[in-house]
């Protein structure tokens, strides 16, 4: 199914609910969707892209006040990005992993790097971050700084 | 009764850390659970401190052996948003030296595959003629693991005659070899006894938890971004895509053997129409605020960054998928309902590069441990000597 196509089929399907839509390389498109019409959207997408149609990846991006969540498919000619914004302040997404079960591992990284809180995840365990990681601390937001802990050494340094 | 046995982070079986705790009943594996981050080192977040340039080097170690498939996938994205198109010939020299990476890969994976199965002589075979391509590798790039070729509009060192004919005549041997692999990986008995219905895969589940590269492949999945997604001149070149039915670590090896003879025929269209002309294009400072998915096909499965500009000279973020990590989900699938004397053969069947799953600064101490500080402008006198001590000179004037 190329690129005409696919476009055809989410301007007419889901006219709506998406917006933005652009197609600013061979076999790449992209999209916005708000996050309550995104498992509906990406279910539709689904069935109506026949064929390999996998999750490649999710990537999170802090903007300041708003994260954007790019989901990123593959099928069998080219991807497909479909991106959605959360306030920064109550960060709630749905989980797709009902649709998609791979994604599981990349929801729960964006827990882990940006605590988001993705609802009804299968397994909510933290990833990445070690079982003592302190709580509140999420590497990738910009305004999350790395100090190191100055090393103590017992009895002091000769 | 059920038991929980732990399996890592440091593990005989494991060459990278990472922990995978088994519920068994017996010697059947019930339930598998993996737990990452042993080896996670904050790559995405260092990215973004460094500019454009300096992140080609960061890319290309997050992992060991895959190195030049992370730069190839950042730079081939970046030069996409800079609006640069690199020359030909470069273009050709880079996925040249990709396809190289992607036959030291299958060798070596086939090494630990014969490894774990048992079969050390093949183990010793298959890594003997590894040092084939490390030597082609080493005299494209000058180092055997982290080929420093890529960067920003095309690649950093030119091949001349003499050293296409080498390539030509190596990939010759390999070519002899593989074939010889192939026939003990499908014919040998007790190889194929031991590597048949072992980590079964289905098809309906490949698709469904999104496996990639080789694993995907073997479940006869059709997916390989070189076709699917073609970057460069994939489009254009003569090569067919391997799949399996057979779906189990047999289905992998034949998949992987197959691959290594589709790489020759690669390598050879590429030099035999090697094009004249640069291998390089200068490229600006910095990108206009945009994005771009660069997708790539790593000798493990899908490599995809996902590159995303501000305007100035370093990205505004920077996310790295290695194949590795889309392929554990299916990993244990495929460990359920098996045997634990089979958790090695499976956990390797799948290539597992951890550091690249967790995308870590993979630093390897030198070997005398010894520290020492020198000041950058010595560094380049150094760089400058040896350049000028080289006995095959570069047709082309380093453009940047």
């Amino acid at each position: 199914m190329n690129d005409e196509q696919i476009l055809e089929i989410i301007n007419t399907r889901f006219a709506g609910r998406v917006r933005d839509v652009s197609h600013p390389h061979a076999r790449r498109i992209f999209f916005a969707a708000d996050p309550k019409d995104l498992p509906a959207v990406i279910a539709g997408l689904k069935e109506a892209v026949p064929g390999m149609w996998y999750i490649a990846t999710i990537s999170g991006v802090d903007l300041g006040e708003t994260f954007e969540i790019v989901y990123h498919f593959g099928h069998d000619n080219g991807a497909v990005n479909i991106k959605t914004r959360v306030p920064k302040a109550a960060p709630h997404i749905e989980s797709i992993t009902s649709i998609i079960p791979g994604a599981v591992l990349y929801e729960r990284e964006l827990q882990d790097m940006f605590g988001m809180t993705i609802e009804r995840i299968p397994d909510p365990r933290p990833l990445i971050t070690p079982e003592d990681w302190p709580a509140g601390n999420f590497p990738l937001r910009k305004d999350w700084t790395f100090e190191r802990v100055p090393e103590v050494i017992p009895g002091g340094k000769k | 009764m059920k038991f929980q046995i732990p399996i890592g982070p440091q593990h005989p079986a494991l060459k990278e850390p990472i922990s995978l705790r088994m519920t068994v009943e017996g010697e059947v594996i019930r339930d598998v659970d993996i737990r990452l981050g042993y080896n996670h080192r904050g790559l995405e977040k260092l990215a973004e401190q460094r500019n454009w340039t300096q992140n080609i080097y960061l890319t290309e170690r997050i992992c060991g052996i895959c190195s030049h498939s992370h730069t190839t996938c950042y730079v081939q994205g970046v030069e996409k948003l800079m609006e640069i198109e690199p020359p030909r010939r470069g273009v050709y020299i880079r996925y040249l030296v990709s396809e190289l990476e992607r036959i030291h890969s299958h060798l070596l994976w086939l090494g630990i595959a014969g490894h774990e199965a048992g079969f050390d002589s093949f183990f010793m075979y298959t890594w003997r003629d590894r040092e084939v391509v490390m030597d082609l590798l080493e005299m494209i790039s000058g180092n055997r693991v982290h080929y420093a070729m890529n960067t920003i509009g095309g690649v950093r060192r030119d091949v001349d005659t003499a050293l296409i004919q080498k390539i030509l005549d190596g990939i010759k041997i390999l070519r002899e070899r593989s074939e010889f692999y192939f026939k003990i990986g499908a014919n040998e008995p007790t190889f194929v006894g031991r590597l048949a219905g072992v980590g079964y895969l289905s098809k309906e589940n490949a698709l469904a938890l999104c496996a990639v590269g080789p694993t995907a492949r073997a479940s006869g999945v059709a997916r390989d971004v070189r076709k699917n997604d073609p970057h460069a001149f994939y489009d254009e070149m003569p090569f067919d895509l391997i799949t399996a039915d057979s779906c189990d670590v047999l289905g992998r090896t034949v998949v992987r053997i197959k691959e290594l003879m589709e790489s020759y025929k690669i390598c050879e269209h590429l030099l035999k129409t090697l094009p004249s002309g640069d291998i390089a294009v200068k490229a600006p400072k910095k990108a206009k605020p945009n994005e771009f998915v660069s997708r790539y096909e790593a000798p493990r499965g899908e490599n995809i960054h996902y590159i995303k500009s501000n305007g100035t000279d370093k990205p505004e973020r920077l996310k790295v998928r290695a194949p590795t990590l889309a392929n554990y989900p299916a990993t244990i699938e495929m460990l359920r309902n098996g045997f634990i004397a089979d958790i090695p053969l499976i956990f390797a069947a799948i290539d597992p590069c951890i550091c690249c799953a967790e995308r870590t600064v993979e630093l390897v101490n030198a070997r005398s441990g010894e520290e020492s500080v020198v000041r950058f402008s010595d560094l380049r006198t150094l760089a400058a000597k040896r350049a000028s001590n080289r006995t095959a000179k570069g047709n082309v004037p380093w453009p940047l």
